[in-house]
């Protein structure tokens, strides 16, 4: 079954490169608004990011505090500017795996920023049982950056039931 | 000789500096040997990457990992399967552990004799070393568990298994609960605290952000050790210095200093093999009241039921399970949901106990070196994977055993346990790569000890193979597993072997 969605979306983007070339699979990511003062992303990785971070740590529910009120892909993007060339490079073909996942995992002619927020964290958590390993580092890896920075907010902690005991 | 220690991203490291002995890493075993060496006279430079992190300078927050963990805390295997957990800050792993002490087993040193050649490593001829430890360490019977441990301690005694309060090294500890991103208190009586100070009083001299680079010169009567120093964070490399000494000691831990060895092209075909990353699984437990196992001392209880200590082809062997603590972020991280379920999961972070499942490994490691940077890859052999079954099982028992609602092993598929029927669900667990939460802070055995070339990468010494005046003293001379926590075990043998080094003249 995963194997047969794998071609499926492999020879849908081949399809759609040869329409239009790679122009045709810019065109189905679109324009992302620009966002001032980013470090390394750029607006289509931080836009991806954010759609990922939103739908992974939602508003409201348990606590209200969600990923919309922090701004997640900006550190994030804090975070690879200081990170080994590399590193950066990795983790910046990771987005984009993720943002045509869609595609090319799903033969869907719709990239992941373009999903509604349950359609992206169902995408998402297919990814961390995915019999491809590839997907599963991706998961691994963003998840566990989303999950660390956004834990470590103070305004969650309530909701924990956790706090800071200050130094004496 | 005046001794101090110099931040390097700070002040101007000189562009050379002449010593006799250059230590790299600042960790349990580069300060032990530091302290041991310059207190017999000798002139001692250490370098430690990381920076020095003492008071209110730890936040006690998630983003101290950033600071105080190699890879600003993202380290892992390959396939990131296992995330490698090792200390980049003065004082090394004694800063970011969990501050339990203990001790090689004499069965242990005994298979290390038999199986390993290493005849001198006798438990009578390392008993006054392992003493030395306890006292540098101030070791000691913490005063109370907190309920995590209490709860465990529960378990065990319900199932009528043996089990053990461990001894750890705070003195004056107030329970902040934060031990893995640092003691703000000072309460660890760790390297920071002990052998580093003493060291400087004894005249070595520390550089801080100041990154080996690379060794020259094998065989050469003096090596030079090429410098980095770094920016304040240590995120870039800012400046070039280099140290000229007669003595290279190599304790940057068992991945720093394989990589460091490979990556000057050192040592023999050993160098980066038989890496035992010793992982840890999680299993949580959901109870009716509050456990806050954020607060108190974190792991002071063990399990110690179905571990052996004389194996005779490994020494430690078997596993044990032993409670765990992790501050919000890092316990969510290990959680496998997301979306509301995923923040609904983390409200009952005050009611979650967690316990890790400590499984020793036969050394499947492998540390390569690429185009400057690091990589380990690690293959888990089928009867591993049964020993993380098993232990998962028996973790399951103890939190039932205690009265848990639910118990959880945190697979990307998790497993969940609410009675003992459903303790086979377990079996299905593959441990395919990169779904199991799995973590290593025990690393050892990367450049291991052994009597000829043939088997190790180095003599019993420590000098590495094929070289001059080039020592290995840390874990990474581990031919297996020293112990479930390897604080007391790199201490103990690093002073040992820094008596032989001064023995032998150097």
């Amino acid at each position: 079954m995963q194997r047969r969605r794998w071609l499926r979306g492999a020879l849908t983007t081949v399809g759609l490169v040869g329409a239009g070339g790679v122009g045709a699979l810019a065109a189905l990511r679109g324009r992302a608004p620009a966002v001032a003062g980013l470090r390394f992303l750029d607006a289509q990785g931080y836009r991806t990011l954010r759609a990922l971070a939103e739908a992974a740590l939602p508003r409201g529910g348990a606590f209200p505090f969600g990923a919309a009120d922090t701004d997640l892909a900006r550190a994030f993007d804090a975070f690879l500017a200081d990170e080994p060339r590399e590193r950066q490079a990795e983790l910046a073909t990771a987005l984009l795996l993720l943002e045509y996942g869609p595609l090319l995992f799903d033969g869907r002619a719709v990239t992941f920023s373009h999903l509604s927020e349950a359609e992206r964290l169902r995408h998402f958590e297919t990814w961390a049982t995915s019999e491809d390993l590839l997907r599963r580092k991706v998961s691994v890896g963003l998840r566990k950056f989303l999950l660390v920075v956004f834990y470590d907010r103070p305004e969650v902690w309530p909701a924990l039931g956790y706090s800071l005991p200050g130094a004496p | 000789m005046t001794g101090g220690v110099l931040d390097a991203s700070a002040s101007t490291m000189p562009a050379r500096v002449d010593c006799q002995v250059c230590v790299i890493g600042s960790g349990c075993a580069g300060a032990t040997a530091a302290w041991e060496l310059a207190a017999a006279g000798r002139d001692v430079v250490v370098l430690e990457e990381g920076g020095d992190y003492v008071g209110e300078a730890l936040s006690m927050r998630d983003g101290m990992h950033d600071l105080l963990y190699w890879d600003r805390g993202g380290r892992a295997t390959d396939d990131l399967s296992i995330s490698l957990l090792h200390g980049r800050a003065l004082g090394g792993g004694g800063v970011i552990n969990a501050s339990d002490v203990v001790p090689i087993p004499d069965g242990v040193l005994r298979c290390w004799q038999r199986r390993w050649g290493l005849t001198e490593l006798s438990p009578e001829a390392l008993a006054p070393y392992r003493a030395r430890a306890l006292e540098d360490l101030s070791a000691n019977l913490p005063p109370a568990l907190n309920e995590n441990n209490r709860i465990l301690e529960r378990g065990a005694r319900a199932l009528g298994w043996r089990g053990e309060v461990m001894l750890h090294n705070r003195r004056g500890c107030i329970g902040l609960g934060k031990c893995l991103v640092g003691c703000r208190v000072g309460a660890k009586r760790n390297p920071r605290a002990v052998a580093i100070p003493a060291a400087v009083e004894a005249g070595a001299r520390f550089f801080t952000r100041a990154r080996a680079l690379r060794i020259e010169g094998a065989t050469a009567p003096r090596k030079i050790v090429r410098v980095r120093t770094l920016d304040e964070r240590g995120y870039h490399e800012r400046g070039e210095s280099e140290i000229r000494a007669e003595t290279v000691i190599v304790a940057s831990s068992a991945l720093g200093s394989a990589e460091l060895l490979l990556r000057s092209g050192l040592g023999n075909r050993h160098v980066g093999r038989n890496v035992s990353l010793q992982p840890q699984l999680p299993v949580t437990a959901s109870f009716a009241h509050e456990v806050r196992s954020f607060t108190g001392i974190p792991q002071s209880y063990a399990v110690t039921e179905f571990e052996t200590l004389e194996d005779a082809e490994h020494g430690w062997w078997g596993f044990r399970v032993e409670p765990v603590a992790g501050t919000p972020g890092i316990t969510a991280s290990m959680l496998p949901t997301l979306g509301h379920p995923g923040k609904e999961l983390m409200t009952r972070y005050p009611r979650m106990a967690a316990a890790l499942a400590l499984v020793p490994d036969g050394g499947h490691g492998v540390l390569t070196v690429r185009r400057g940077r690091a990589f380990v890859e690690y293959r888990m052999p089928d009867e591993q994977k049964q020993r993380y079954r098993d232990a998962a099982k028996a973790a399951a028992r103890l939190w039932l055993a205690a009265g848990a609602e639910e118990v959880m092993v945190p697979t990307a598929r998790p497993v969940v346990v609410r009675r003992e029927a459903d303790l086979a669900e377990i079996d299905r667990l593959d441990f395919s790569p990169a779904t199991t939460p799995f973590v290593s802070a025990h690393q050892q055995g990367s450049v291991r000890m052994a009597p000829s070339e043939r088997d190790g990468a180095t003599a019993p010494s420590g000098r590495l193979w094929g070289t001059r005046g080039i020592y290995v003293f840390d874990s990474a001379v581990f031919p297996t597993s020293a112990s479930s926590h390897i604080m007391a075990p790199i201490l103990t043998v690093s002073r040992w072997l820094a008596r032989r080094l001064l023995a032998e003249g150097a």
